[in-house]
């Protein structure tokens, strides 16, 4: 197939013989209306044909066309217009400016754009501007409250680091959840193959060269996508040249990040005294007791209590958290002229976290050439050069950890301990025996010693010829690659605790991933009377391929050996290999009626390698539907109501994210055996997976209806949209009996409910002179319901005979779903609180009845979700002249999460950590004492109990609502920007998550639900910036 | 003109894409056959095939769920002999006994059972295919089928003694049966099977066959010893399953048989310096470990019992030392002195103070102490010669062949810097017992051997109290994945 689809660029360069047009030629000026300044890049369209120019640096333009025919000028940030061109020779418009209503282009994927007027799909667009010029390391991370329907989470801190979208809730059980990526056509492999650190495959790309994101969510926009649809789409465009004078823009910014929170923990005195309290209470004789504690404290026993009162108390938080610093540098050029338009750009960010040794350095290189060959001929070219740096902390891909992390021990290290010695130099290494305490690492010493790093290298590009046939017919084949390296290293020091009994460590990982993609595509366009018709017809071809390398060596001479070379004991070396072939052909009917009606019918035949032999095609059909209601004669022209289009639409896409994110498993129907059960030196296998030969994609229905609108003028625009999103054939891991000898197979048999509404809503609340303010406001809220587990799940025995699966999610987070409840359900059991007679932790049984000891499953019940009820944005700008004010609050509501970073703290000492103020300030310490905190009791169980930080004590609320970011800008007036030559320039300075309203206790509640925790995870910063833009 | 071309162009397309679908279908175009995962349909068709899959029974036994750590840890955290520091929090609840914390729990619920489980699925997919494969040499087609049988034999003796009651000391009302035998392999879904729980005699039996087909098929030299299965090792489990089973006859043969094997019983000397070693000079059967196989500063077997990296050396701290001896424990090696109050049993030297690193200093097990040349990286005896005595000393005493077990018993005493015991009646059941304890201090026998006698479990209140021999937490719960996949299965008394 693959020669195919390239034999048949061949085929079309056969048919590249000239035009033969015989049409009159049309000429013009293109204005803004806001300040009758030319508009240079403003696409002029011949309606119902390919044909079409751009204008120039001065805002003309020149096409050719029949005397009948309509010309289209649309042009991003500004309404479309369509006029009829009767017997003139010039033809004179203006543009309005307006960001966000119907006049706007709406991207659709294979290259295609449609007017948001004729768009009958549901689907959220963002600016590029609202992406750039922020510390953040990957555009998607900036989505963030900016588009309804659209959920982001950040995994964690870390600049550059894993993020998660969902577009319209979970509609996956055991698959994969996230939406198809697609830069400039090339559909991205967004694994996340980084071992050692946390890493975001789209960090590849500076957000400032994106043009716009268009965000696909509902399947009449998603299916020509097919079998990577049921996710949503992301199309990210990126910056084109503009024929003219050649700009050339600097922009630099430069800032800081503090931590958001630090957590109030115990001063030495207060942990002396809580941790005795915790062996009395078990027993311990008060006197042994102090002399254990100051034991375990490594001080003398025959302290006395005023020598006590005198030790000093240690910050390990102060220490492990620090400011970070960002700095971005970037140039870019753009120009061209008629035939030849390109825009180049380069950039270096870097940005330090806020705990110590957590960076990310990145270089890019960017450049899109657009050439006119002849009148039948272009070409398209894009080119994404990126090389990444990012050094990271002890954790996996997601960010969690426990010991090596120094977010997760900082505050947990007993505070007596001290982090320097008075000549400076580490206290407590390991080669003098740690630490005191559990967390015996001297954190500080073990972030800054240690190497955890990450060199990413990637490159996206692709080629298209566009060859134009006749006036309604485009040929366009494409050919992309996206190829990312990731070199990982490990380096544990021979002086910290991971190192030391080994000598050193050396891990180093190489990973490469190379997805080739290519398609052809035909659009043919022909306008009869009233109707207009648009047919795409293409076919697709796509393989990706993943190797792995990972070694492990262990012993160097000293710690100034950080190689492999140098390393004596060699541990282990894997290699791995995996990869998947996909062939698609697909097509889009368009229909529209006099400018009202429009119909789209789409459809996509699938063939995976993933799917199991039985089932190794799938097809993706949808019907969509649009009514222009304000271009009927009652609407029209009429006072209120500028714009009314009303939308419905219906169609199935899939999802063929099986298997494994970290893994890459491509291969879930098949049967097999795995390697690596070596013994005593020789290799080994053991079974691993049994075949399912039926195995095939999981399959998304999704209904959509939406109302687009415009009042008074377009002063007040939006759209409301409801939807169904069904989700059936959901993977599931069929639990088998362990003495089968396997824990499960994968099955389709699951189906999750996503309902849904999701408003957007535009306002120019103000509009005087100079003067303007402009809001928008999005919210979307989801219902997730577990429709269908499968059948023979037994019910738990418990009251409610609970039907629940309990699995390991793509991401590798194991979880429970529960039948008729939503996805990622907290099911666990009731905490009491404290009897206050006797102190010890209390929880309620099935029947509501006080136990110390709660049974499993008998007494556990659902407590909420980690899925928000509603989540949003809202977004103002203010203008004045050339001063304008822009900020977005962001919020996200009702999410309950088990909080795993305090819950080691809310232990009270029953264990050798540190413990929160607030839960020592809480605690039970006499009858009588109404508290929810537990007396403090060593390891944390009484006997005939359970442990006092079971159940629901730790789930807490991780609603929030952010000032996510607040961005103020001057334009400098152009009398003073004239006199350094510049045609704009531009100051501006930022501050993001300045403040946080929430519940949570924990640092930073936005980072809770990637994983299985947030115990060691790089909380989310504050951060301010200031920059300057300068265009010449 | 230009119509005519765009239906030349379309038709053009439309048969390139109808081609491609062609190409799809009816090409292997689409098919990606793993590189790095192999087919499990042709995994077992060769001689090769064969050796990596026995490879891979052994790989399961190295888990922490089974020797790797818990079959030795837990049962001594579960049984009188340890108690636990609270240094990194493992094996406290363990030791306490609290309900639901047993084996495999600290990894996952029921991840013991599991990985036998699994473990027995891989010897029975080999029995099943071994005949059917050509192999160049019959010895070795022998030795792995001999492997095969001697390690599901192992393994469902420690699933029934983990999770059912022992033959003659079940508690009638509460007895729920033996582990279900499964002794066909899955290879595709439709071998999956729901098994009930069958009587324990019947798991007893299908032990005893699998140990006489296994020593029927290994040759008579110990070739493979100690790291594979091997005829005498075989003989020696024979001689434990029987005991349990009490089948004292059966238990005295084979103890008889094995004892006379090329492995024989470290004299006094090399004692001590057999657990130096990185194998035990009379390990029958011992899992080995190499470099990649460290189970790390977690979970290993030298970071639960102590925080020493070496012996002698208190100044480096390495692991958590999680679960030490108590003090009884260590009384009662320092019970016999010589008359200048010297400790005579050569044992007490296995057990050191460690270090203050984490907290207050213990005295340590130290027969796991990175043998194998690197911290956390010991090899873990299974099976060793010195058990064969008391195994055949308790099987004689209760056969009422009371010199012979006396014999025995002062072998094992004299070994250890002893002198002779002249112990009668129940006094020397109790000496041959104490030794048993002494002897396999921390190779997870005491908790075992307790519960195959009936006897309760008498702990200190730190230690959770101990448990009277009818408390339904003497057996582990089955796994409620089993229970949840498997209407047959039945859950054990109390859970």
């Amino acid at each position: 197939m693959r020669k195919l689809l390239l034999g048949s660029w061949l085929l079309i360069l056969l048919f590249c013989l000239p035009a033969l047009a015989q049409d009159v030629a049309v000429s013009g000026r293109v204005t803004s209306s806001d300040d009758g300044s030319a508009l240079p890049g403003v696409s002029v369209q011949v309606k119902g044909t390919t044909r079409g120019a751009t204008t120039d640096a001065n805002g003309n333009y020149r096409v050719s066309a029949s005397a009948n025919s309509r010309l289209v000028f649309s042009f991003i940030g500004f309404s479309s217009q369509e006029v009829a061109i009767g017997n003139r020779s010039t033809v004179n418009i203006t543009l309005q400016a307006d960001a966000t209503n119907l006049g706007e282009v709406v991207v659709t994927g294979y290259g295609g754009t449609v007017n948001r007027r004729e768009f009958t799909g549901a689907s959220s667009k963002v600016s590029g501007a609202a992406v750039s010029n922020l510390p953040v390391g990957s555009f998607d991370k900036a989505l963030a409250g900016r588009a309804a329907g659209v959920q982001v989470t950040s995994a964690n801190g870390v600049p550059g680091g894993a993020i998660q979208i969902r577009i319209r809730g979970v509609g996956s059980i055991s698959a994969g959840s996230d939406p198809l990526y697609v830069v400039d056509g090339v559909q991205l492999n967004t694994s996340n193959n980084s071992s050692f650190t946390s890493s975001n495959p789209l960090s590849f790309l500076n957000p400032s060269d994106i043009e716009s994101i268009e965000i696909l969510k509902d399947a009449a926009a998603a299916s020509i996508y097919g079998s990577q649809a049921a996710n949503g789409v992301v199309l990210v465009t990126t910056k084109r040249g503009k024929a003219g004078k050649t700009q050339i823009t600097f922009n630099y910014f430069k800032g800081i990040a503090d931590p958001i929170k630090q957590l109030d923990v115990l001063n030495t005195q207060e942990w002396i005294q809580l941790r005795t309290e915790n062996l009395v209470n078990a027993g311990t004789a008060a006197d042994v007791a102090r002399s254990s504690v100051l034991s375990t404290l490594r001080l003398p026993t025959s302290l006395t209590d005023a020598d006590i009162a005198a030790l000093p108390t240690y910050d390990w938080q102060k220490a492990a958290f620090r400011q970070g610093q960002t700095d971005n540098y970037e140039i870019g050029m753009n120009g061209g002229n008629e035939k030849t338009r390109f825009y180049v750009s380069g950039s270096y960010y870097t940005q330090s976290a806020n705990v110590i040794n957590v960076n990310f350095k990145r270089g890019t290189l960017n450049s899109t050439l657009t050439h006119q060959i002849n009148s039948k001929l272009s070409i398209d070219q894009t080119l994404k050069l990126s090389t990444i740096t990012s050094n990271g902390q002890f954790g996996g891909p997601n960010g969690g950890s426990f010991l090596g992390a120094a977010a997760f021990s900082s505050p947990l290290i007993l505070p007596s301990v001290a982090i320097y010695n008075a000549d400076g130099s580490y206290n407590g290494t390991p080669a003098l025996g740690g630490i005191p305490g559990i967390l015996n690492q001297n954190i500080i010493q073990v972030s800054e010693l240690n190497t955890i790093r990450a060199d990413i290298n990637q490159f996206v590009g692709s080629l298209a010829l566009n060859y134009k046939v006749t006036d309604n017919l485009t040929i366009r084949p494409f050919v992309s690659l996206d190829y990312r390296s990731v070199r990982g290293r490990n380096f544990s020091d021979p002086r910290t605790a991971d190192g030391i009994n080994v000598r050193g460590r050396v891990q180093d990982q190489f990973n490469e991933n190379k997805n080739f993609l290519t398609n052809v595509t035909a659009n043919y366009n022909k306008e009869i009377g009233k109707s207009d018709f648009g047919l795409l017809l293409g076919a697709e071809y796509r393989s990706d391929i993943n190797e792995n390398l990972l070694t492990n060596i262990t012993n160097v001479p000293t710690p100034d050996f950080k190689y492999a070379s140098a390393a004596a004991l060699p541990v282990s070396i894997g290699g791995t290999w995996t990869g998947y072939r996909k062939g698609s052909v697909f097509g889009n009917l368009k229909y529209n009626f006099n400018k009202k009606y429009d119909l789209s019918l789409i459809g996509r035949l699938d063939g995976s390698s993933r799917f199991g032999a039985n089932n190794r095609f799938g097809f993706f059909p949808s019907i969509s539907g649009a009514w222009l209601i304000s271009e009927e004669s009652f609407l029209k022209g009429g006072r209120y109501v500028s714009d009314l289009k009303l939308r419905a639409s219906f169609g199935t896409t899939g999802n063929d994210q099986l298997g494994s994110l970290f893994n890459a498993a491509n291969f879930p129907g098949l049967g097999l055996v795995n390697p690596g059960f070596d013994y005593n030196g020789a290799a080994g296998f053991a079974p691993s997976q049994l075949a399912n030969p039926d195995l095939k994609w999981e399959t998304n229905q999704t209904a959509n209806i939406g109302l687009d609108f415009g009042f008074f003028g377009n002063r007040i625009t939006g759209s409301v949209d409801v939807f169904q999103r069904t989700s059936k054939d959901l993977l599931l891991p069929f639990n088998l009996p362990f003495t089968s000898g396997y824990s499960s197979i994968s099955r389709n048999a699951g189906e999750v409910q996503n309902r849904g509404l999701e408003v957007e809503l535009n306002t120019v609340n103000v509009r005087a002179g100079q003067f303007q303010w402009k809001s928008s406001f999005n919210i979307t809220t989801i219902q997730n319901k577990v429709t269908k587990l499968y059948p023979g799940i037994v019910p738990l025995n418990n009251p409610d005979s609970t039907i629940l699966l309990t699995y390991t999610d793509f991401y590798g987070v194991g979880r429970n779903a529960i039948l008729g409840r939503p996805l990622q359900p907290q099911y666990t059991t009731d905490y009491a609180g404290v009897n206050p007679a006797t102190g010890r932790a209390m929880f309620y049984d099935y029947a509501g009845n006080i136990t110390y000891r709660p049974l499993i499953p008998r007494d556990q019940k659902y407590f909420g979700t980690e899925l928000p009820k509603f989540y949003g944005g809202f977004n103002n700008t203010i203008v004045y002249g050339g001063l304008s004010l822009d900020f977005l609050i962001q919020f996200d509501y009702g999410r309950r999460s088990f909080n795993t970073q305090t819950s080691f703290l809310a232990e009270n000492a029953g264990r050798n950590f540190n413990a929160l103020q607030s839960t020592y300030d809480r605690r039970w310490q006499k009858a009588g004492d109404i508290t929810d905190v537990p007396r403090a009791y060593n390891a944390n169980v009484e006997p005939n109990s359970v442990s006092g930080l079971g159940g629901t004590r730790t789930l807490e609320d991780a609603s929030y609502l952010r000032l996510k970011q607040i961005t103020l800008n001057y334009d400098v007036p152009a009398a003073i920007s004239s006199r350094i030559k510049a045609s704009k320039a531009r100051i501006y300075i930022q501050a993001a998550n300045l403040i946080t309203v929430t519940k949570w206790t924990s640092y930073d509640p936005e980072f809770l639900n990637f994983g299985s925790g947030n115990s060691g995870l790089v909380p989310n910063s504050k951060t301010y910036q200031a920059g300057v833009n300068v265009t010449f | 003109m230009r119509t005519l071309k765009s239906i030349i162009l379309s038709t053009s397309l439309l048969t390139v894409s109808l081609l491609a679908v062609t190409a799809c279908k009816n090409s292997e175009f689409l098919e990606v056959t793993p590189r790095s995962q192999g087919d499990s349909q042709i995994a077992l068709t060769t001689a090769e095939g064969v050796d990596a899959a026995v490879n891979g029974i052994y790989d399961r036994l190295q888990n922490v769920v089974l020797y790797g750590r818990d079959m030795l840890a837990v049962s001594e955290a579960l049984s009188d002999n340890a108690q636990f520091t609270n240094k990194s929090g493992r094996l406290a609840n363990e030791n306490r006994n609290i309900q639901n914390n047993t084996f495999g729990t600290a990894t996952a619920a029921g991840a013991t059972w599991q990985s036998a489980y699994f473990a027995i699925n891989q010897a029975n997919l080999i029995l099943d295919n071994i005949g059917g494969v050509a192999f160049a040499d019959t010895a070795q087609r022998n030795r792995l089928q001999g492997q095969a049988y001697f390690l599901r034999a192992l393994l469902y003796h420690d699933l029934s003694r983990i999770y059912a009651y022992d033959p003659g000391v079940a508690v009638a009302t509460q007895d729920r049966g033996g582990v279900p035998l499964l002794l066909v392999g899955v290879a595709d879904q439709s071998k999956i099977t729901l098994p009930a729980r069958p009587a324990v005699a019947d798991v007893y039996k299908q032990i005893y066959a699998d140990l006489q087909s296994s020593i029927a098929s290994f040759s008579r030299t110990n070739a493979n010893a100690p790291a594979y299965g091997n005829r005498q090792a075989a003989q020696a489990l024979f001689s434990r399953v029987a005991l349990y089973n009490k089948d004292y006859a059966t238990a005295v043969k084979y103890a008889t048989d094995a004892i006379a094997g090329t492995i024989k019983l470290s004299p006094n000397a090399s004692y001590v310096g057999g657990w130096r070693a990185p194998q035990n000079p009379e390990s029958l059967f011992e899992i080995q470990y190499i470099v990649a196989e460290n189970i790390g500063v977690n979970t290993s077997l030298q970071t639960t019992y102590t925080t020493l990296v070496r012996t002698g050396d208190r100044t480096a701290t390495g692991g958590f030392g999680d679960l030490v001896p108590t003090t009884a424990f260590i009384n009662d090696l320092e019970a016999e002195k010589s008359a200048t109050g010297t400790v005579l049993d050569i044992r007490r030297q296995l057990y050191e103070l460690g270090t203050a690193g984490r907290g207050a200093a213990f005295i340590e097990c130290t027969k796991f102490l990175g043998r194998n040349g690197t911290i956390n990286l010991d090899n873990i005896p299974v099976i060793r010669v010195s058990e064969l005595y008391l195994n055949r000393a308790e099987a004689n005493y209760n056969l009422g062949n009371t010199t012979e077990a006396l014999a025995d018993l002062n072998v094992i005493r004299q070994r250890c810097g002893l002198p002779a015991s002249t112990v009668t009646g129940a006094p020397l059941l109790a000496e041959i017992m104490r030794q048993e304890r002494l002897e396999f201090g921390f190779e997870g026998h005491r908790w075992f051997d307790l519960k195959r006698t009936g006897q309760n479990v008498v702990k200190a209140a730190a230690q959770g109290g101990g448990l009277v021999y009818t408390d339904n937490r003497i057996l582990a719960p089955i796994p409620v994945n089993e229970l949840s996949t498997n209407k047959s299965i039945q859950q054990n008394f109390g859970y």
